[in-house]
Order: structure tokens, then sequence, then C-alpha cells
């Protein structure tokens, strides 16, 4: 327990810098503004601004690239509750009852909800990390390759669970994202495989040039053919009035709780995060309430729940990152491209080795979250007034952004036409509903799990039983084969997929 | 593995016994993915004794995929399921030939001419265009990115095309 607050002092010590403050806010800042800009994603706002942390000291660096991601969480609930567009993924639900909200004037009292759910699901995330990150290091030293494989295995299969659309196109993309990673260098022998002798991808396929294709490129194309002028239907009175009532906060504190607790769960399995916790909070949140109409025409409580639940999860899902050194998302991923680029190698040793780094950034979390508590309430009207840039004019400025960031991941021009080749496969992904989000986890774990599992066949003189006669191993293995058959069952298929259009629609 | 899987007959008539034709065509291109990467992982060491080889798990995961494929065909080939979706030719055209002629100026040239002329190319891809309007935000643009990526974060970007320079 003592321990605990000396590392908390630690990382305020390192967060509390002027400098490292400063980086805090333009995170938080930069992270808010791409939320609220519809047709950029968080994924690939983090792949474009990689570059700009190059030039950073690594704690700096990574408190930055921290504070884009859940100040996207905030922007994008900004954008759902006042115009009807979810900025992000994550905040695709807060539409349904915080559109309503503002319809019905009280824009205020929802945006403040969603801020303090927000504010309060970081500081319990922010708390939970630091209680769990030392008993999970510790338990990390027992993981063998067989478990470390199991696990990632067993991150691979939730992430199929929980996406939508066909289970088993949701594996194809987890396995076409497996054999993408193998393109590159063989990590034992140094064999060149699949390169086709092009000198840049010697290296592999740059996740992040990956990303950029697949998240950004293919996302613009998309919206481009839907119509360019998206609907716009922006509410037009003043959002006055912004201190919800008491009885706004009776109604909704509970939700926040619950929503926070269903974040954190969700965000700490690998295969989880933002986007599914705040579906599911949503969803859960109509199930236990009295009256279930009221949902979708206004309640609080369908605001407070997912916003609450988006943040932790987003927050949460560090902690697999730190403690174990497996990134469970596609933004865990490219922080640990941030990471290797400083030649920090995450995993538990992070955590003894450079105390500083680790807790200085869970610190600044809780910083962070303050801050944009405080600025993003007042900030509210230059947010919607970006919001009537025309998408004409929006999209070639992305285009360009995301081309000169690749570029300058490496300074190679090979990888702005890879993105771009990857642009193309995303829109066509897209077309045929293939969800692109597993396909990336795929790719993250797929050079992991291809270390461990000839490790593990190696250690065990080529015994596949291993990985079932090892308890931890098997044990986890018996939870990803029972979700997997949970996920198949009609009855339970029927329920997932009511859930996605529900919240949908 | 960057090319792009073939689109597909997109306004061809679909036989009749494909019902699901848009799971059919996905999980044949994925198909021919996978043998494509069957092909390419043909040379590395496979298994030696126990341990793995350079081409393994290639291999593997290729193997996987092409079962994978099969499957997606087959259920789209016995359940209903949705038409293919139109592409459209405008978003992705314009958007490909800006990235290209970036990746191709930008060494040469420097990033204030590929950068305008990215953007101007880009910007085609919206149908409702304003010249006057995308020229300004074009040099506006062009202008913060010669500033923010060499000045303020100071990454090794030309600006000015070499021949000027030298």
């Amino acid at each position: 327990m003592f321990e605990l607050f000396s590392n908390l002092a630690l990382g305020f010590g390192v967060a509390l810098t002027p400098i490292n403050l400063l980086l805090c806010l333009i995170g938080a800042l930069v992270g808010t503004l791409v939320g609220v800009l519809p047709g950029i994603g968080t994924i690939a706002t983090v792949a474009m601004l990689l570059p700009i942390t190059f030039g950073l000291p690594p704690v700096g660096a990574l408190i930055m690239l921290a504070g884009i991601y859940y100040g996207a969480q905030y922007g994008g609930s900004t954008t759902s509750i006042l115009v009807n567009i979810p900025g992000e993924a994550s905040s695709v639900v807060t539409t349904l009852d915080g559109f309503q909200m503002a319809k019905q004037g009280r824009a205020g009292p929802a945006l403040a909800i969603a801020a303090i759910g927000s504010f309060f699901a970081g500081c319990v995330a922010t708390v939970l990390i630091a209680v769990l990150g030392a008993p999970l290091t510790k338990l990390a030293l027992a993981f063998g390759p067989a478990e470390y494989f199991s696990l990632m295995v067993l991150g691979l299969i939730f992430a199929v669970v929980l996406a939508k659309g066909s289970i088993l196109k949701a594996i194809a993309m987890i396995v076409f994202g497996l054999l993408l990673s193998m393109v590159g260098s063989d990590i034992e022998t140094g064999a060149s495989r699949m390169a086709f002798n092009i000198p840049e991808l010697a290296d592999g396929l740059g996740f992040a040039t990956v990303a950029m294709g697949v998240f950004g490129f293919a996302e613009i194309i998309r919206n481009l053919d839907v119509g360019a002028e998206m609907d716009r239907e922006l509410v037009q009175e003043k959002v006055t009035g912004l201190m919800p009532t008491r009885k706004d906060l009776i109604d909704s504190a509970p939700a926040i709780v619950r929503g926070t607790i269903l974040g954190s769960i969700l965000g700490i399995l690998p295969g989880g995060g933002a986007v599914i916790a705040s579906f599911a909070a949503y969803t859960f949140e109509k199930k236990i309430a009295k009256d279930p109409s009221r949902f979708g025409r206004g309640a609080i409580e369908g605001v407070a729940a997912p916003e609450s639940a988006n943040n932790a999860a987003a927050q949460t899902s560090f902690i697999p990152l730190l403690t174990l050194g497996i990134p469970p998302n596609a933004v865990m991923a490219l922080m640990v491209g941030a990471m290797t680029i400083h030649g920090i190698v995450p995993g538990p040793q992070v955590m003894q080795k450079q105390p500083e780094l680790v807790w200085g950034m869970i610190a600044s979390m809780w910083i962070g979250n303050l801050m944009l508590l405080v600025i993003n309430l007042p900030l509210v009207g230059i947010w919607v007034r970006l919001l009537r840039v025309p998408y004409r004019l929006l999209f070639p400025s992305i285009v360009i952004f995301c081309a000169i960031g690749i570029y300058s991941l490496n300074n190679a021009p090979v990888d702005v036409v890879l993105a771009g080749a990857f642009g193309l496969l995303g829109y066509w992904l897209i077309k045929h509903d293939f969800e692109p989000a597993p396909l990336l986890l795929g790719m993250v774990l797929g050079p992991l799990m291809e270390e461990n599992l000839r490790r593990a066949l190696l250690i065990s003189r080529g015994d596949v039983t291993v990985f079932v006669t090892r308890p931890l191993s098997g044990a986890l293995l018996a939870v990803a084969a029972f979700l997997l058959v949970l996920a198949v069952l009609p009855s339970l298929r029927k329920k997932r997929d009511e859930v996605f259009v529900e919240s949908e629609t | 593995m960057s090319d792009t899987p073939s689109h597909g007959p997109v306004k061809s008539i679909m036989p009749k016994w494909v019902r699901g034709p848009q799971d059919f065509f996905g999980g044949i291109a994925l198909m021919a993915i996978a043998a494509f990467a069957l092909w390419a992982s043909s040379d590395l060491q496979g298994m030696h004794g126990f341990s793995f080889g350079a081409g393994t798990a290639p291999r593997m995961f290729a193997g996987l995929l092409l079962g994978l494929g099969f499957a997606i065909a087959i259920v789209g080939l016995v359940t209903e399921g949705p038409e293919l979706a139109t592409y459209a030719w405008r978003g992705p055209l314009f958007i490909s030939l800006s990235i290209l002629s970036f990746a191709i100026t930008v060494r040469p040239l420097g990033l204030v001419i590929s950068a305008f002329a990215s953007f101007m190319i880009s910007s085609f891809g919206a149908v409702d265009i304003r010249w006057k309007e995308t020229i300004i935000v074009g040099i506006c643009l062009t202008i913060g990115c010669s500033l923010l990526f060499p000045y303020a974060l100071g990454l090794p970007l030309q600006l000015f095309p070499r021949f000027l320079v030298q």
C-alpha cells in the first residue's frame, strides 16, 4: 500500500513538470480536436502524429500520445450530443440519447454529465492502473511462452466475439492480419519472407502505414462516396445552462458507476476497448432500467453510462500493455511503436527499470482528465464552429497530413504508396463488410504469437500438448474455447446481433 | 502483399446460384490472397525436427486463410446475402493519384510543391469542388505544413526542389 503511494508520488513528480504539463495539454487538445472532426479516427491520428513525438523525451512522447487517445473520447461525445454525428466510433451510442437531450434544449446538462462521467471514470481507471500494475507485473513473471501464446489467442477470440457481424469473417480478418505481419525478416534466421526484394519491406510492413491506410485513407474514400455533404443538423439554440439539475445528478450517478466498472473490465481484456465498452454499457443500462422506453428519447443514463465506459476502457487498456507487454488494441499497438522508437520494450521490465516513465504517464492521465473537464465545456462553442468546415476542404487536408506523417516516419516514399494501397484494400474490405479492426489486431499480435509459439514448442521439444497441459495456459485456452462456443450458439448470437442493430439505428 | 485484390464484377448479372455475392466474392478474394502468400513463401525453409523454419508460420497462416476464405465463399453461395456494393470511381481515383504524386515528388521537388499539388489533386475527389476556396486553403495548408514539420517538429524534410537549393 505504501509502495502504491510512493509510486504515485513519483508519477506526479514527473507529470507536474511544466514541459510535461504542456505536452499533456497539447495532447488532450489535439485529441479533442480529432474527436470532434468526423472522418478521422483515433487510430489514424495517433499514427499520423507519431513522427511529432520523435523529438520529444520518451516520457513526454507517451504523455502526449496518451492525451490524444483519451482526449478523442471526450471530443467524440461533444459532436454526438450537439450534431448527432459521432466523431469517434466509441461515441456512436451517445448520439441516441445525447442528441435527443440537445433537441429538448438540454445540451448543456448532457455535455456536463458526459464530462463528469468521463472524469470520474478516468479517476477510477487511473487508480486501477496504479493498483493492478504491480501485482500483474509479478504475474507476468510466471508467464512462459506457452502462456503468452494462449493469452494472445484469448485476446483474439475476444476481438472476434465482440466484433459485429459474421464471426467467420472476423476470424478471417484476424488471420489475414497475422499473415500480413509475417512479411519481412524472420526473427530467428533473418530470412527474408514475402518481401520480394523490396528493401523497404525487409523490416516488415509498418504498422502505422497499414493503420493509416486502412483507417485513414479508406475512411476518406468511403466518406466521399457516401455523398460529400453529410447531414449536419446543428442544434441551433445556444448552449445555455451547463449545470445539470440535482435530479440529473442523482439519476446519472449510478449509471456512471456501472459504466465505469464495465468499461474498466472490458478495457483490461485484450481485444476489448473503448468502442465495445460503450456499446455494452448502453445495452446494460437499457436492460436494467425500470422503464426502457425512455432510452432513445433523451434519458440521461444513456449518455452517462457509455461515456464513462469508453473513457474507463481507454485508460485501463494500458494495463496489459504496461504489465504484460501485449497491446490489447490498435491504438496501444501504436504506443508500442512509439516506445520502440525511444528504445523502450514494453512489458514487465519497464515497470521495474523505468518507473518514472510508467508512473509519470499514469499520473498524467489523471491530470489530463482534469484539464479536459475544465477546458472542454468552455470550448464547446469553438468545437461546434469547427464542424462547419465543409468536408470538401477537410479531406484533402487530412490526406496531406497523413501523407507527410507516413513519409516522415522513415523518410521512405514507398511507405506512402503502401499506405495508399492499403487504403484501397480497406475500401474494398468495407464494401465486402469485412471489419478492419480485427485485421489490425492480428497484425499487431502476429510477430509476438509466432515468437512465443516457436519458443514454447522448442522448450517442449515439439510437444503440442504443452499448451493444454500447463495449467495457466490450459485455463486461458479453455476460456477462449468457451467464448467461441458461446458466440456461435444461435440463441446468444441473435442477442448479440440485436445489441448492434439497436445501437446503430 | 500491397496489391489490392480485384474489385470483382460490379454490375454484371450474378449467376442465380450465388445467393450472397458479397460474401462469395469476398471469400474468393481472400482465397486468392492466401494462395498468393503460399506461393510467395514456398521458397522458405519449413520445419526441421521440432523447430520452426522461416516458412512454417507464414504457410500456416496462409493455409488457415485459404480455409476461411473457402468457408466464407461457401456461406455466400448457400445463404441469402447482400448484393455486391457499387464502387465509386472518383474518390478512390483522385485520392490514389494524390498519394502517388506525393510519394513521387516529395524527394526531388520538396515538400512545398508536392504538398500543394497533392492537395489540389485530392480535392478533385469531391463533387462540389470550388476553385477559389480550394486554392486558398491549399496555400494556407502548405504554408502551415512547411512551418510545422521541418521547423516546429525538426523533421528532416526538404522544402524546396533540389535543383534550386544546390
